[in-house]
């Protein structure tokens, strides 16, 4: 009796809703709370009546909302996975059952995706309703790039160690540091040109995080701009179907 | 079936030593077999298990199941496996757990919830079906986990340490079970520490120590004749009968009843007598496994 894989991702996205999708929902918020605090952000940035100012400002805070929840949810779009099920021996439960570890998690991957996807879509929706339009196939698209393109190295990283999030963390980290370095004034040709050839190694957040506003503003986004984080993305789950197919276990 | 033909397994760690699990094992279950597998803690029971489950690679050896590669096998049929500890998250209640493991045991949708709830009550989970798996007692867990491994019909059953932890009426339900299980296309391999109660349950025990297979269980000799030796019948119905006929029987529960003859010609004369009444058995099968005197000798020599 071959497993019912198929029904099993329902499960898997229901689990994301109550788990997951709360962490970063709540994660989020908060990181809206501190960019509105730091930003000076009052409610009156809704007023319709605040002028062409005020609508930029709700626009940025708004691009701002939708590049933390797309890191947060790809970040964690591989926990409760490969690892924490490697950690706790779980694995071994599941695959005593006729089905393959390649096929389960990167179901459960993809299931994280698409529930991303899914509560990103609604609050867009909403928010385009109450406050201003926004582009919500753009939001969607956004937050599908990021989970491939962060997620993907998350998903590759967690068939490795337990310390996943927070190599991703510093992976992640490592590029925004290295791209303001050479943006900046102060960088040389060279530095610029070795922080250039090292943020290949790294996961290309920074360009990630600089599409957020032609997604949501719905603005055309060229071919190119796009090649670097899908190739690495679609790189990184590539090593992780392979790493799984070759180390389905722990040991 | 099961088939380990001179298998070695070595553990080597990023840091620090190599260490040597299994040390050139070779070991058979044949199809229709209970095979039990005992030595104390370290012994490598728990590897060989991992070997027969593919979780991990032999070093040197081959680990065969029904003639082809051991994880060929279980991606291909699966095997029932409780492990030791039951690893499922704490938060799930036992219901939905058994319901979301028969959906991956590929139990058809339509028969999920008769099978779910005839394995919870077969292993006495039903009262405690909305309990979280967190909730549970050690034997609850363990029946947990019996009941997961049961859920799909499969051809290979490993048990790692079934008997950890387990109450008397537990005990009963495992003997009932391995009772019920015993099929003749079915390979049947139990590793505990408790030696004593493998040698009830099983057909024969292999013995283990450090690595080493220190004793290779012989096939249980037919049942003597002449002693008194318990047997353990299962009724499909007229077990009210069971009494009248063997009057020191025990009833078990479930329809199942430990019989004590002096030999397989008093217990003939009763199962006639049981059937001329009408009633119809299910299943006839020895509970004590024949202790040979070396294999006691080995047992106290490495000290289970």
């Amino acid at each position: 009796m071959k497993a019912r894989l198929t029904a099993y991702a329902g499960l898997q996205l229901r689990d994301y809703f109550l788990g997951r999708a709360v962490a970063v929902i709540v994660a989020t918020a908060a990181a809206t709370w501190a960019y509105a605090s730091t930003r000076g952000l009052t409610l009156s940035v809704f007023d319709s009546a605040g002028g062409i100012d005020a609508r930029d400002r709700l626009e940025h805070a708004f691009e701002f909302v939708l590049a933390t929840f797309a890191f947060i949810a790809a970040a964690v779009a591989a926990q409760g996975l490969v690892a924490r099920h490697r950690a706790r021996a779980y694995d071994r439960l599941l695959f005593s059952r006729r089905m393959r570890p390649v096929r389960f998690y990167g179901q459960g991957f993809v299931a994280a995706g698409i529930g991303a996807v899914m509560v990103a879509t609604a609050a867009a929706e909403l928010y385009a309703v109450a406050v201003h339009p926004v582009s919500v196939v753009g939001v969607a698209g956004y937050v599908a790039l990021t989970w491939l393109t962060i997620g993907g190295l998350a998903f590759a990283l967690s068939t490795l160690t337990t310390f996943h999030v927070p190599l991703l963390g510093l992976a992640v980290g490592a590029d925004f540091v290295l791209d303001h370095y050479s943006s900046g004034h102060g960088a040389t040709d060279a530095a610029t040109r070795v922080i250039g050839v090292v943020q290949y190694f790294l996961p290309p957040a920074h360009v990630v995080a600089a599409l957020r506003e032609p997604f949501a503003r719905g603005l055309v986004v060229e071919f190119h701009e796009l090649a670097w984080p899908v190739v690495f993305g679609i790189a990184c789950l590539t090593v992780a179907v392979v790493l799984l197919r070759r180390r389905p276990f722990a040991s | 079936m099961i088939e380990l033909s001179h298998v070695s397994k070595t553990y080597a760690p990023s840091f620090g030593h190599p260490a040597r699990a299994l040390d050139d094992v070779s070991f058979r279950v044949a199809a229709g077999e209970v095979v039990g597998l005992s030595g104390p803690a370290g012994a490598g029971k728990t590897t060989l298990l991992s070997l027969v489950l593919g979780h991990v690679r032999p070093s040197s050896g081959s680990v065969r199941v029904d003639g082809i590669e051991a994880r060929r096998f279980v991606e291909r049929e699966g095997i029932a496996y409780l492990p030791q500890p039951l690893a499922l998250p704490g938060r799930w209640r036992v219901a939905d757990a058994l319901t979301r493991l028969a959906m991956l045991s590929g139990i058809r949708a339509s028969y999920t919830r008769q099978r779910v709830d005839a394995v919870m009550r077969e292993l006495g989970l039903y009262d405690a079906r909305r309990v979280r798996v967190k909730s549970l007692t050690r034997d609850g867990r363990t029946r947990l986990g019996l009941a997961q491994a049961i859920l799909g019909d499969r051809r290979v059953i490993v048990l790692d340490e079934p008997l950890e932890g387990m109450s008397a009426n537990s005990l009963d339900r495992l003997r009932e079970l391995i009772v019920r299980l015993r099929a003749f296309d079915r390979a049947i391999l139990i590793a505990s520490r408790d030696t004593a109660e493998l040698q009830r349950i099983t057909d024969r025990v292999t013995i283990m120590d450090r690595g080493r297979v220190r004793r290779l269980g012989t096939p249980r000799p037919a049942t003597p004749v002449d002693i008194e030796t318990v047997f353990h019948l299962v009724m499909h119905q007229g077990g009210e009968h069971v009494l009248a006929v063997f009057p020191t029987a025990i009833s078990l529960g479930r329809s199942t009843f430990a019989v004590r003859v002096h030999g397989v010609a008093p217990l003939n004369r009763g199962l006639k007598e049981l059937l001329d009444r009408g009633a119809l058995l299910a299943s006839v099968a020895p509970a004590h496994a024949a202790v040979d005197s070396s294999a006691l000798a080995i047992l106290n020599e490495v000290g289970t």
